[in-house]
C-alpha cells in the first residue's frame, strides 16, 4: 500500500525530487573526485574517473524516476508531450489524420446511437428480457398490430404467458385542461388494465389501471398521467388526481400518475396520457376481429421459450384465420387474409412503427460507416508508415542512445492514441450534428423523436471504436518503423532501404482501394435505385400542390364536419393565386389506402367472383388539382351530387384489366353491389385517368376506381389539396387565416406539398443514397491520398533508376506510363479483392433496392471506372515528376 | 518453465535457475538490496557515496558495482519502508543525504539471509554434481 501511495504522491513532487536526486549525485561525484585527488590524480583525471565509476548519470536518474513515481503515468505524460511536439511539427498530417478519424468515428457514433435507440435499448421495466410481442406479418399487416379479440385470446393461454397486455400505437390527442382552455396536443396511448402491472410500473401518485378499469366498452372515462407530463404540464400538483381533463373532447378523470422515468414502451414516442383500451374504439369496432390497432405485450411463463411459444401461437393463429376468413365469399380477399402470420418477437427493447422501415437501412449504414472507419484507419496507417520511414535516422539514434524497442513502440502507439483521442472528441461533435442530419430524413408524420441523449452505452461504443482504430492504424507502423538496425539506420541516406516497408504500404493501399470499392459500389447501387424511383411516372404533374388535413373537435357530428370542409374549400378557392381546391381519401402519398370489391357486368374477370380493386374518394376538380387531366371523359364536377346518377373514374390499369377490348370504357358500367355476377345498382364510368401513383412509389399501380366524395363517403378524414401560383410559405398562413373563420377549434395539420410527401415516402432511399454517396466520396478521397503517397514514394526511391533509363534513351512518355501502370496495378488488385466482396454486400441489400439488381452493371462499371480515374489522377503528379528527372543531377547524387 | 542463466558476463558472477518472466536486472537488484541492507545494518547510517565504497570494500573489489544503480535501489528500499533517509552533514562537513536501516529492514535482512543461504546450499550441490561428471 505504502509504496503505491508514495509513488502517486511523487507524481506531484517530481520537480523537487528531481532536484534532490541531482544534488545527491553531485555530492556523490564531488566526494569521489576528492578521494581520487587525495590519491594523487590530477583534478581533470579525478573528475573523469569519478564519472566513470558512477556509470551513466542519465540512466541512473531515469531508472530512479521510473521507480519513483507511477512510471506508466509519467512515461505516458512524457510520450504525450513528445507526440504533441511531433504532431505540431507536421500540422498537415495531424489535421488530415484527426479529420479523417473524426469523420470515421463520428459517423460510427451517430449511426450506432440511432441503432441503439431504435433497436437495442432495453425498456425501463421489470425483467424486460421476458417480454415478447406477437407481431402480425403479411397481408395488410402494418407494424405488427393485432385486434383486441386476438389479444384477449392470447391472454387465455396461461400455459404460455404469465400475462398478456395490449397497447395502441401512441398518437397525438387533442387535450384541454378544462373546457375553456385552448386545445393542446398530448401523446395518448390506449392500454389494457393489466398493462402497468405487467410492465412492473407502479404509481407515483394516486393509482394506475387495473383490470376493473377496462371492462365495459366506453364505460371507464379515466386517464393516467406520465410523471414528466404531470410535472411539466401540471407543476407536479398533487390535486390533479380527481380532476377532469378533456381528451379528444371527452371528459376523462385523472386517477393517478405513473412512476417516475416511465414513458411507455414505444421507442421515440414518450407517452403522456394513458387511457383504457375500451375507451379507444367504438363498441362495434372494439370486438371486431378485423380491426387491428393493438400491440400484444406478453410475459413468457417460466420455462417457456420463444420457440415453444411460437409453435403454440402459430396454431392459435391458424384457427383464428380459419374461423374468421374460412367461409369468406371473396376469394381474392381470402387469399390475402391467409398470407398473414403471427410471429413471437422479442419485445425487450420496446415497440416501434419505424423499426421495420428504418431498421434495415440503419444496419446497412452501420456496415458502411464501419468500412469508412477501416478506410480511414488504413489511410492513417499508411501515412504513419511514411512518417516512420522518414524518421529511421532518428529512431536509429535513439536506439544507440539506449532506448528499448518496447519504449519506442509505446511512443508510436501514444501518438496513435492521441490522434484517436482528438478524432474521438471531434467525432463526437460531428456525431451530434450527423445524427440530427440523419433524423431529418425521417418523415415528420411518423412523429417519432429518436434524438438521443448521450448514454453510457453509446459513449462506451465511441471509446471502444476510438481505441480499436488507434490500435488498427498504429500498431503495424509502430512495429515496422522501430524495426531498425541502429548502425544501418544511421548510415543510410534517409529512405533508401525501406523495401519491406514499401511492400506493406502497397498492401495497405490495395486494402484501402478494396474497402473503397465496396463503399462506392453501395453508393452506386443506392443512387441508381433512387434514380429509378425518381424516374417512376407519377401519373400527375402538380408536385407543388399543398396537401393538408383538418382536425375537428371530436364532438362535431359528421354533417358539421362536412359542412365546415365545404365552406373552407369554397373560401380557399377565392384566395388570390389559388387555382383549384379539392379533397380526397386517401390523399396522395399519405399512409393509408382502401380496397373495394366490385363486379363489372359483362367482364370475364368478375363473372365467377368479385374483383378486389383499389378505391379513391375524390371531390370535384380533383384530377385537375393534382395535374392529371383525364385522358378520356371528364373530371368530377359540382354536378356529381348525392342525388345525381352514380359515376366513377377509372385508371388505365383498371381499363386494361376489365375492358380488354380496348374500346372506350367511358359510358360502361360497374357495380359495387357484388352479390351477383351481373351486379346491382349501376355506376357509370365517366372518365379514364393515367396510372397515378398514390400509395407510394414502390408499390406500383393496381387497378383503381375513383368515386365522388358526394356519392360515397368513406367516413375517414380526407386530405385537402390546394393548387396555387403562390409559394407554400405564403399560402399556408393564408389557409390558416381562412380556417380561423370556421372557429378556433378546427386545426390545420400537416400542410406539405405533394413533392415533400413523395420525398418522405422514399426517405430510406434518399438517406441511403445521400449517406453512402458521401461515404463513398470520402473513401475515394482517402484512397487517392494513399495511392498518391505510395506512388510518389516509389518514384522518389527509383529516381536513380529512372534517371539511368532516361540517360539510356527511355522516352519520357514511357516513364509516365511506367508510373501510371504501377498505380493502375494497385487499383486493379484492389478491385479484384473488392468487387467480389461488393457483390456479396450488394446481395444483402437487394431487398432495399428498387428495380436494381444486386449485380447492377451500372454501379459496378461506374465503380471500376471511377477507381481507374482516381488511380490516374493520383499518379499523374508523381509520373510527371518522374518524367522530368534530369539524369545528370540524379546520377551525380548516386 | 525454468532455464539456467549464466550471468557472469554481467556485473555479478552467479549461476542461477531463472523462471521465464524474471529479468536479469531483478536478480541483480535482489542481491544488491541485501548488500545495502546488511551494510547499513552493520555500519550504521551512510550517505550514498559511503555506502557504495563500503559495498565495494566488503566484496573485496570482486564486485564491479555501477554506483549509479545504487540510487534507484535506495529509493526502492525506502519505498518499502526498509530504510529511511534524512539530510545531514558528512565528516567533511559536507551536506549529504544519509540512509539508515529500519526495524522492518532488519527483519527483511533476516528473512533474505535465510533464503540466500538456502539457495547457496542448493546451488553448491549442483556445482558438486557437475564436478563429479
Amino acid at each position: 500500500m505504502r509504496p503505491i501511495f508514495q509513488r502517486w504522491l511523487a507524481l506531484f513532487r517530481a520537480g523537487r525530487l528531481d532536484r534532490e536526486l541531482a544534488d545527491e549525485i553531485r555530492i556523490h561525484l564531488a566526494m569521489q573526485e576528492e578521494e581520487f585527488r587525495r590519491a594523487g590524480m590530477s583534478p581533470h583525471a579525478a573528475r573523469q574517473a569519478a564519472r566513470r565509476e558512477f556509470g551513466g548519470i542519465a540512466q541512473a536518474m531515469e531508472t530512479y524516476r521510473e521507480r519513483r513515481g507511477v512510471p506508466w503515468v509519467e512515461g505516458t505524460a512524457r510520450d504525450v508531450r513528445y507526440a504533441i511536439r511531433g504532431l505540431r511539427r507536421s500540422p498537415g498530417f495531424a489535421a488530415a489524420a484527426v479529420l479523417s478519424l473524426a469523420l470515421g468515428i463520428g459517423a460510427n457514433t451517430a449511426v450506432f446511437s440511432l441503432v441503439y435507440t431504435l433497436m437495442l435499448r432495453m425498456l425501463p421495466v421489470a425483467r424486460p428480457q421476458e417480454l415478447v410481442t406477437m407481431y402480425r406479418t403479411g397481408g395488410w399487416g402494418n407494424g405488427g398490430i393485432s385486434s383486441y379479440p386476438m389479444c384477449l385470446a392470447l391472454r387465455e393461454r396461461k400455459d404460455l404467458f404469465t400475462d398478456v397486455a395490449a397497447l395502441g400505437v401512441a398518437s397525438k390527442a387533442r387535450f384541454q385542461a378544462d373546457g375553456r382552455a385552448r386545445p393542446e396536443f398530448a401523446e395518448l396511448q390506449y392500454v389494457t388494465g393489466n398493462y402497468f402491472s405487467l410492465a412492473g410500473v407502479a404509481s407515483a401518485l394516486g393509482r394506475v389501471f387495473t383490470d376493473d378499469d377496462n371492462r365495459v366498452p366506453q364505460g371507464h372515462p379515466l386517464v393516467v398521467l406520465s410523471y414528466d407530463f404531470w410535472r411539466n404540464r401540471f407543476g407536479a400538483d398533487p390535486a390533479v388526481v380527481g380532476r377532469t381533463l378533456l381528451v379528444n373532447d371527452r371528459p376523462l378523470t385523472v386517477i393517478g400518475v405513473a412512476a417516475r422515468g416511465f414513458r411507455g414502451v414505444e421507442v421515440g414516442r414518450p407517452v403522456q396520457l394513458w387511457a383504457p383500451v375500451v375507451m379507444g374504439a367504438e363498441p362495434k369496432w372494439l370486438m371486431s376481429e378485423g380491426m387491428h390497432w393493438l400491440w400484444p405485450l406478453a410475459r413468457l411463463a417460466p420455462g417457456v421459450t420463444r420457440q415453444h411459444a411460437q409453435a403454440a401461437v402459430a396454431a392459435l393463429w391458424r384457427q383464428h384465420l380459419e374461423r374468421h376468413y374460412g367461409n369468406y365469399p371473396n376469394a381474392a380477399f381470402k387469399r390475402k387474409a391467409f398470407e398473414q402470420g403471427l410471429e413471437v418477437r422479442d419485445a425487450a427493447s420496446g415497440f416501434s412503427m419505424l423499426r421495420e422501415q428504418f431498421g434495415k437501412p440503419l444496419m446497412v449504414l452501420m456496415a458502411a460507416v464501419g468500412l469508412v472507419l477501416l478506410v480511414a484507419c488504413t489511410n492513417l496507417a499508411n501515412l504513419l508508415l511514411a512518417r516512420g520511414a522518414a524518421r529511421r535516422k532518428e529512431i536509429a539514434l535513439r536506439y544507440s542512445l539506449g532506448a528499448t524497442r518496447g519504449r519506442l513502440v509505446r511512443q508510436g502507439l501514444t501518438e496513435s492514441l492521441l490522434l484517436a483521442a482528438a478524432g474521438c472528441v471531434a467525432g463526437t461533435a460531428f456525431a451530434l450534428w450527423g445524427e440530427g442530419y440523419i433524423l431529418k430524413f425521417i418523415p415528420a408524420q411518423s412523429e417519432v423523436d429518436l434524438s438521443t441523449t448521450p448514454s453510457g452505452a453509446v459513449l462506451a461504443f465511441t471509446l471502444a471504436v476510438s481505441v480499436i482504430s488507434a490500435l488498427l492504424f498504429g500498431l503495424a507502423p509502430a512495429l515496422r518503423s522501430t524495426a531498425v538496425d541502429p548502425a544501418a539506420g544511421l548510415q543510410s541516406r534517409g529512405a533508401g532501404t525501406a523495401g519491406r516497408g514499401a511492400g506493406l504500404r502497397k498492401a495497405l493501399v490495395v486494402a484501402q482501394v478494396a474497402f473503397s470499392v465496396v463503399l462506392v459500389v453501395l453508393a452506386g447501387l443506392f443512387s441508381h435505385s433512387l434514380a429509378e424511383l425518381r424516374a417512376v411516372d407519377l401519373g400527375f404533374q402538380n408536385r407543388n400542390a399543398i396537401s393538408c388535413q383538418l382536425d375537428f373537435p371530436r364532438t362535431w357530428k359528421d354533417e358539421d364536419r362536412r359542412g365546415a370542409r365545404q365552406r373552407f374549400v369554397a373560401q380557399a378557392e377565392t384566395l388570390p393565386g389559388v387555382l383549384s381546391v379539392s379533397y380526397s381519401f386517401p390523399g396522395p402519398f399519405r399512409e393509408g389506402g382502401a380496397d373495394i370489391t366490385l363486379r363489372v357486368p359483362g367482364s370475364e374477370q368478375t363473372s365467377r367472383e368479385p374483383a378486389n380493386v383499389q378505391i379513391g374518394y375524390a371531390s370535384a376538380r380533383y384530377f385537375e388539382t393534382i395535374g392529371s387531366v383525364p385522358i378520356l371523359g371528364r373530371d368530377f364536377d359540382r354536378n356529381d351530387t348525392a342525388n345525381s346518377r352514380k359515376v366513377a373514374i377509372i385508371n388505365q390499369a383498371f381499363a386494361r384489366a376489365f375492358f380488354p377490348d380496348r374500346a372506350n370504357p367511358v359510358g360502361r358500367i360497374v357495380s359495387f353491389d357484388d352479390s351477383k355476377p351481373e351486379g346491382g345498382e349501376p355506376t357509370y364510368i365517366v372518365g379514364v385517368v393515367r396510372n397515378i401513383t398514390h400509395y407510394g412509389l414502390r408499390r406500383g399501380v393496381r387497378p383503381t376506381i375513383y368515386v365522388p366524395f358526394s356519392q360515397m363517403d368513406p367516413g375517414w378524414p380526407p386530405s385537402i389539396l390546394v393548387r396555387a401560383q403562390t409559394p407554400p410559405s405564403f399560402l399556408i398562413p393564408a389557409l390558416r387565416r381562412e380556417l380561423e373563420k370556421l372557429g378556433s377549434e378546427v386545426v390545420l395539420t400537416e400542410p406539405r406539398t405533394i413533392g415533400q410527401r413523395i420525398d418522405e415516402d422514399i426517405f430510406q432511399d434518399r438517406l441511403l443514397a445521400t449517406l453512402s454517396g458521401f461515404f463513398g466520396a470520402l473513401a475515394l478521397a482517402l484512397a487517392a491520398i494513399g495511392l498518391y503517397g505510395v506512388v510518389a514514394y516509389g518514384t522518389a526511391r527509383r529516381a536513380g533508376e529512372i534517371g539511368i533509363r532516361i540517360a539510356l534513351g527511355a522516352r519520357r512518355a514511357g516513364v509516365v506510363w511506367m508510373v501510371l501502370r504501377d498505380a493502375l496495378l494497385l487499383v486493379a488488385l484492389g478491385l479484384a479483392l473488392g468487387l467480389p466482396v461488393s457483390l456479396a454486400a450488394a446481395r444483402t441489400v437487394a431487398s432495399v433496392l428498387f428495380e436494381v439488381q444486386a449485380a447492377d452493371p451500372v454501379a459496378f462499371a461506374t465503380t471500376a471506372g471511377v477507381l481507374a480515374g482516381i488511380a490516374l489522377a493520383a499518379a499523374f503528379l508523381p509520373a510527371r515528376r518522374a518524367a522530368s528527372i534530369e539524369p545528370v543531377k540524379v546520377l551525380r547524387q548516386e | 518453465m525454468r532455464f539456467p542463466v549464466d550471468i557472469q558476463k554481467e556485473k555479478a558472477a552467479y549461476f542461477f535457475w531463472m523462471s521465464t518472466g524474471d529479468s536479469k536486472a531483478d536478480i541483480l537488484q535482489g542481491t544488491l538490496d541485501l548488500m545495502v541492507l546488511r551494510t547499513l545494518q552493520t555500519m550504521g547510517p551512510q550517505h550514498g557515496f559511503g555506502l557504495a565504497k563500503r559495498i565495494q570494500q566488503i566484496s573485496g573489489g570482486a564486485l564491479d558495482l555501477n554506483q549509479g544503480t545504487l540510487y534507484p535501489a535506495l529509493l526502492r528500499l525506502e519505498q518499502r519502508g526498509w530504510i529511511r533517509s534524512h539530510w545531514g552533514a558528512s565528516d567533511a562537513n559536507r551536506r549529504a543525504k544519509f540512509y539508515e536501516i529500519t526495524g522492518k529492514g532488519r527483519r527483511q535482512v533476516e528473512k533474505e539471509s535465510e533464503d540466500w543461504a538456502r539457495t547457496v546450499a542448493i546451488m553448491e550441490r549442483f556445482v558438486r554434481l557437475a564436478e563429479q561428471d
